[in-house]
């Protein structure tokens, strides 16, 4: 479904990602791991198209994808859940998520997928009305998540979904993505929590300093135990 | 997509919860902020039919220049309630609302007096009042799409210093373009032709525009890339045409506020756009809160009343056989008080983050 060949994305003299390749296939979970400054987000920005790579192809569905503008790679299926969840503090629930659907043109469907969200977090449904600040920081999540499903991908890019929560919420979030993976959802998931991001994974990448170090099934980087170590530190 | 199928079956479990589900229905979105608008534009409304009906015409006059204040206050909210980005640039549309008008309507006869040398056959053009402010209107709408070009580029400081120079620039040309504006002087002889029932009607179209702007997906989004720009991105947010969007309607509110101001008052002079409107109006707002229209009003309203109040001690008056000392400026020194208490001890301003019929909704909920 994504097909990604020789991304390079640089800040200046910097040089973020280097040579990166990697494929999502339809249905699939795939764990994109690394720890800080690997280069993993400007990776996801350079698939959603906030950061111009510098070099290489991205391909969506045989199309390349690689100078369409953000708004229209989610139209395509294309959406990304930020690092750090990032929901409208000051706004409510329910615009929270009628946001998610800013580039949808069919407020009936947009109408019917509120619905089915506000029945499925039935947590978001009793905020509905109340500023989406007041939520707890797995809620935050959550509300993140269906946000950005509110777009309807095809394709969801998670950046971080763990980061800065408890330990059991971080459980129950996975919970919820292998869930959405069960529903058929194509997902790439970008971690520093391994442990949780192989629970699901069909495939693991990992990446250091800007470029891809490990391509291989979850048992593959189990069995390289001082690889995972050496960048995911267990 | 298979996903459908496994939310439908944990849907049924929550299928009693739909309560909020409600106020997802089309049409109730748009009728709740036209009768938000209404009701936010009701105090404006009665304030305005007491003075009509029994204010001596000294107030009546003092009146229509704080609705032509709530008028420009109102479209300084459309772009910094919004976007969040201080303009203090918006009295140059004011201005150029105002002038344009006096340069179409202005009788030949005033003309040949004041601007007989007008260039582009302006000496010899006289358009009635309507034309000539929807005209009025278009130059002020020209404007705002070029200097929102670059605005709208920008964000936080870069946007406010931009906004800074297009007031400077505009001002300068007032001054400077004698044949066409008249310079420092009085331009006279504009049509009197608005009253106050005109003034309120205006007031309460603004208002309610106000209000459907900030609750349309466009108001929401731009609110949205406000608070988090990267998210707003994220979701595809086009934040660079949601504030050229409200640049744009923010200046024509403003310009019909100059607009106005010259059909009433009858004379304009490049002073009045300058930073006195300028600060007044951000006081107003900063006070009122600029979050909310409710906010606008409620600080013209509080403002107005408070430097009227003001302006009378200023020139010494006697209570209780204790003559008080002429106080000249304390007007100006009131106006950076209220802006620096404001900013200090709440930011948010008098009514905060919540409309007015929001609030009031509220109250009834929590009493019953």
């Amino acid at each position: 479904m994504l097909k990604v060949e020789n991304l390079g994305v640089r800040y200046g003299a910097v040089a973020a990602v280097r040579d990166l390749s990697l494929s999502v296939g339809q249905g699939e979970l795939v764990a994109l791991l690394g720890p800080n400054g690997a280069g993993k987000s400007s990776t996801i920005n350079a698939l959603t198209g906030l950061v111009a790579p510098s070099a290489g192809r991205i391909v969506l569905d045989g199309q390349d994808i690689s100078r369409v503008r953000t708004e229209d790679r989610i139209r395509a299926g294309l959406t990304s859940t930020p690092e750090g969840r990032r929901i409208f503090a000051n706004l409510t629930v329910g615009e929270n998520l009628r946001l998610g659907a800013a580039t949808r043109r069919d407020p009936k469907g947009v109408r019917q997928d509120m619905e089915r969200f506000l029945a499925l977090f039935p947590v978001l449904s009793e905020r509905y009305a109340q500023a989406a600040g007041t939520l707890s920081g797995g809620e935050q999540q959550m509300l993140a998540i269906a946000r950005s499903l509110m777009s309807r991908p095809k394709l969801l890019l998670l950046d971080e979904p763990s980061l800065g929560l408890a330990p059991k919420i971080v459980v129950r979030i996975f919970d919820f993505i292998g869930q959405l993976k069960a529903e058929g959802l194509t997902l790439l998931v970008v971690e520093q929590n391994a442990r949780q991001a192989l629970r699901f994974a069909d495939r693991v990448y990992v990446m250091s300093s800007g470029v891809l170090r490990f391509d291989g099934p979850p048992s593959g980087l189990a069995d390289e135990h001082g690889l995972l170590n050496l960048y995911i530190g267990g | 997509m298979a996903r459908t199928e496994v939310a439908r079956s944990e849907m049924s479990q929550a299928i009693e919860n739909t309560a909020p589900v409600a106020a997802t229905r089309p049409g109730g979105a748009l009728a709740r902020s036209l009768i938000g608008g209404l009701v936010t534009s009701l105090p404006v409304l009665v304030v305005g039919l007491l003075i009509l009906n029994f204010a001596p015409t000294y107030h009546t006059f003092l009146a229509l220049g704080a609705f032509v204040n709530l008028i420009v206050v109102v479209g300084l909210q459309v772009f910094m309630g919004n976007s969040n980005i201080a303009n203090l640039g918006h009295s140059a549309f004011v201005g150029l609302g105002a002038y344009g008008v006096a340069i179409l309507s202005t009788p030949l006869a005033m003309k040949k007096l004041s601007i007989p040398n007008a260039p582009f056959g302006f000496a010899t053009l006289e358009l009635d009042p309507v034309s000539s402010a929807l005209l009025a209107l278009l130059a002020v709408g020209i404007l705002a799409l070029i200097s929102g070009k670059v605005i709208s580029r920008l964000s936080g400081v870069a946007a406010t210093i931009v906004s800074l120079a297009l007031l400077i620039i505009v001002h300068s040309v007032f001054l400077n373009w004698t044949d066409l504006f008249k310079g420092n002087q009085a331009f006279f002889g504009i049509p009197k032709v608005v009253g106050l029932p005109w003034m309120m009607v205006m007031s309460v179209v603004v208002i309610v525009l106000a209000r459907l702007f900030k609750d349309s997906r466009w108001g929401m989004q731009l609110r949205a890339s406000a608070q988090s720009p990267q998210a707003a991105a994220a979701l595809g947010i086009d934040a660079r045409r949601l504030r050229l969007m409200s640049w744009v309607l923010s200046a024509l509110i403003c310009g019909l506020a100059g607009v106005l101001y010259a059909y009433f008052a009858g004379t304009i002079s490049p002073k009045l756009f300058y930073f006195q409107m300028i600060f007044m109006t951000l006081a107003m707002l900063i006070l009122g809160g600029m979050a909310t229209v409710t906010g606008a009003v409620t600080g013209v309203i509080v403002l107005s009343v408070g430097l009227e109040f003001i302006r009378s001690i200023e020139s010494g008056v006697t209570i209780a056989g204790i003559q008080l000392p002429q106080l000249l400026g304390l007007s100006g020194v009131a106006l950076g008080v209220v802006i620096v208490l404001c900013m200090a001890f709440r930011p948010s301003g008098i009514s905060g983050r919540y409309e007015l019929d929001e609030l009031l909704s509220r109250f009834f909920r929590h009493a019953k």
